[in-house]
């Protein structure tokens, strides 16, 4: 086996730059702005971005489901060719998979730090970062 | 056969949702079930390990799925030590933490919800031997160690635990940005078979990849700059968390980095990168240590810096140099829970928590402040104790590399570390106590907890031969790669013939 290389349509280019560029804004939001619920908004875009680019590595320009179906074993018995045919045209599903775990897990962080705000709201009357320095930063 | 490794984490997880069950039955039972689990686990990680010593490593695939194309959990000699240790100390924690909120049913159910949870993520991450599976791991650790670090309403705890959420929400975004690029370029998850295939990656993605990962994983591992949240959690957080933190959480952290800079990526240059981190981490901490007004706070650098010791043990790179390293988590894990545990007694009704109130309590809380100086005298490295063979093995893999500026560099910190500690153990035995601090006595269960581990460190301190075969074993198990990727994939193998 040698190098792995992939070709890159143009649609799939500007699917990269795209989620590349969601996750520029989310990290933009989460580290520049002041106000707790604007980091955790930007938190949220950076989540979406990274899962944005999780599925477009999977992704093929107007691929099927991998689903084998009993009608497509009897249209396309496994033989290696039709396997190799079959993996040009279907989407990888393991990145769905993946996408779908990291989206729970980024709803609970977000669950989490937004009740850690209401905390921080009711203790220090604030939404203001710069003002909530107790401990040292 | 006596039990397989799913268990470690099956076992925590479904008693963790099941214990607001128990307690509609009987509300004493929302204590008893942890602790019930822990040592069945414990016993359960012991037997296996010693399994594993005579028969070889034992990979477990869940769900029938062989490797590469299932997640699999890989119990070698390496992460069958580490887990052996995590479940013991967890124990002790339970142990201590027995009493803890006797009064309020609701937060205790909550405080032994999230500890379990903890004890499985981070069991977790050092089990399995699928990368993805190790993010959702890390994240079920780092979701519970957030709700705890929040705990106590009254204190700043919010504002740790939310410094500690933004810092590990982004650099857990960072690990599945690498789990996303290795799954491009190899199309695999498993670490076995990246392992294997590492080589035909493009290596500005390798090196691209790694960094990610360190990003990702030296939040928990409290490397030099991702560590900010640690002192802040770690004097915020309930005192028995604190010790969960310092001697689990961070073990596990510590296991990642390690795994994928031994196993998974052999990238050049890899092993000078960890010296200079675990300097800069040693340096950075001790300094900060040394101006620290809070007791929790002094600790928590110290286990930074402690964790820099173990990262510059590791970068040594030879046999010895793991070999150390190891040691040197060995004894942390001991020590430091010792200090948290017995420190967190020592201000237990001070308000400010600072070392000045520490004052004279040798008189009113004697085997309290006795077992405090014990760990202070095994973190420092003198000799009747473990944290002197842990350096001693670390200074003389030093030596037979070469690498004079690091034994300076140790030796110096060392000092530090006596300036600091030394100093609160001389404000509990010959200053004159201040009126105002009444200091609480530890209940019993808190106290045999403490105790189990004084006697562990200075056994080890006398007997260091009683460990050192079990960490050479460890050791190999880590450095031997190609084992690795032929236990984990002939386990495949042997299923599709």
């Amino acid at each position: 086996m040698d190098q792995i290389s992939f070709d890159i349509s143009i649609v799939e280019y500007g699917f990269f730059a795209s989620a590349i560029l969601v996750i520029l804004v989310g990290l933009y939001g989460a580290l520049v702005k002041k106000s707790l619920i604007k980091i955790v908004i930007g938190l949220s875009i950076l989540e979406s971005g990274v899962n944005l680019l999780l599925i477009t590595i999977g992704y093929i320009q107007g691929g099927t489901a991998p689903v084998f179906s009993p009608q497509l074993l009897k249209d396309m018995p496994l033989t290696l060719e039709n396997i190799k045919a079959l993996g040009n045209e279907m989407v990888d599903p393991v990145p769905q998979a993946l996408v779908l775990t990291a989206i729970v897990i980024g709803f609970g962080v977000t669950a989490v730090a937004l009740s850690l705000v209401i905390r921080l709201y009711r203790h220090h009357h604030t939404l203001v970062i710069d003002e909530i320095k107790n401990l040292k930063w | 056969m006596v039990g397989s490794p799913i268990l470690f984490v099956a076992v925590p997880l479904l008693a963790a949702f099941l214990i607001p069950l128990f307690g509609f039955i009987w509300k004493e039972l929302v204590r008893i079930v942890p602790g019930i689990v822990l040592l069945y686990l414990l016993i359960l990680s012991v037997s296996l390990y010693i399994q594993v010593l005579q028969d070889g490593t034992i990979v477990e695939q869940i769900g029938g799925w062989a490797p590469p194309w299932g997640i699999n959990l890989v119990f070698s000699p390496f992460t069958g030590l580490l887990t052996t240790l995590m479940l013991f100390l967890a124990f002790i924690i339970w142990l201590y933490s027995y009493r803890f909120k006797n009064v309020d049913f609701e937060p205790s159910k909550k405080y032994f919800i999230l500890l379990l949870m903890l004890v499985t993520g981070s069991i977790g991450i050092v089990l399995t031997g699928d990368i993805f599976n190790q993010f959702v791991f890390i994240e079920i650790m780092s979701i519970s160690g957030y709700a705890l670090t929040a705990f106590y309403t009254g204190r700043d705890s919010a504002e740790a635990s939310f410094k500690y959420l933004i810092m590990g929400s982004l650099s857990s975004m960072f690990l599945l940005l690498a789990i996303i690029l290795i799954y491009s370029q190899l199309g695999t998850l498993n670490m076995a078979d990246i392992a294997s295939k590492a080589h035909l990656m493009k290596p500005e993605f390798r090196v691209l990849a790694l960094v990610f990962f360190i990003v990702g994983m030296g939040i928990e591992a409290e490397i030099f700059p991702l560590n900010g949240w640690a002192p802040d959690a770690y004097s915020q957080a309930p005192g028995p968390i604190g010790a969960a933190f310092s001697g689990i959480v961070v073990k596990a952290g510590i296991y990642s980095i390690i795994r994928v800079t031994f196993t998974l990526f052999d990238v050049e240059g890899t092993m000078q990168f960890l010296v200079l981190m675990g300097m800069i981490t040693l340096v950075v901490a001790e300094m900060a240590a040394i101006k620290q007004d809070k007791i929790k706070r002094m600790l928590a650098y110290s286990s930074i810096g402690q964790m820099g010791l173990v990262l510059v043990a590791f970068g040594i790179g030879t046999e010895e140099g793991v070999f150390a390293a190891l040691f040197l988590m060995v004894n942390h894990a001991l020590v430091k829970p010792l200090l948290f545990l017995s420190a967190s007694y020592l201000v237990f009704n001070s308000t400010e928590k600072s070392i000045r109130e520490l004052n004279g309590l040798g008189k009113y809380l004697p085997l309290t402040s006795f077992l405090f100086a014990l760990g202070a005298i095994a973190i420092v490295g003198m000799p009747p104790l473990s944290g002197f063979w842990a350096k001693w093995s670390m200074l003389t893999a030093a030596a037979n590399s070469n690498m004079i500026l690091i034994i300076g560099l140790v030796l110096l910190v060392s000092v530090v570390e006596i300036v600091y500690y030394f100093r609160v153990v001389n404000r509990i035995y010959f200053f004159k106590k201040e009126e105002d601090v009444e200091p609480k006595k530890p209940t019993i269960n808190a106290m045999v907890s403490m105790i189990v581990l004084g006697i562990l460190i200075v056994t080890i301190g006398f007997y260091p031969d009683l460990i050192t075969s079990y960490l050479h074993e460890a050791s190999e198990s880590l450095l031997d790669k190609g084992k690795y990727i032929q236990d984990v994939l002939s386990a495949g193998q042997s299923i599709i013939q």
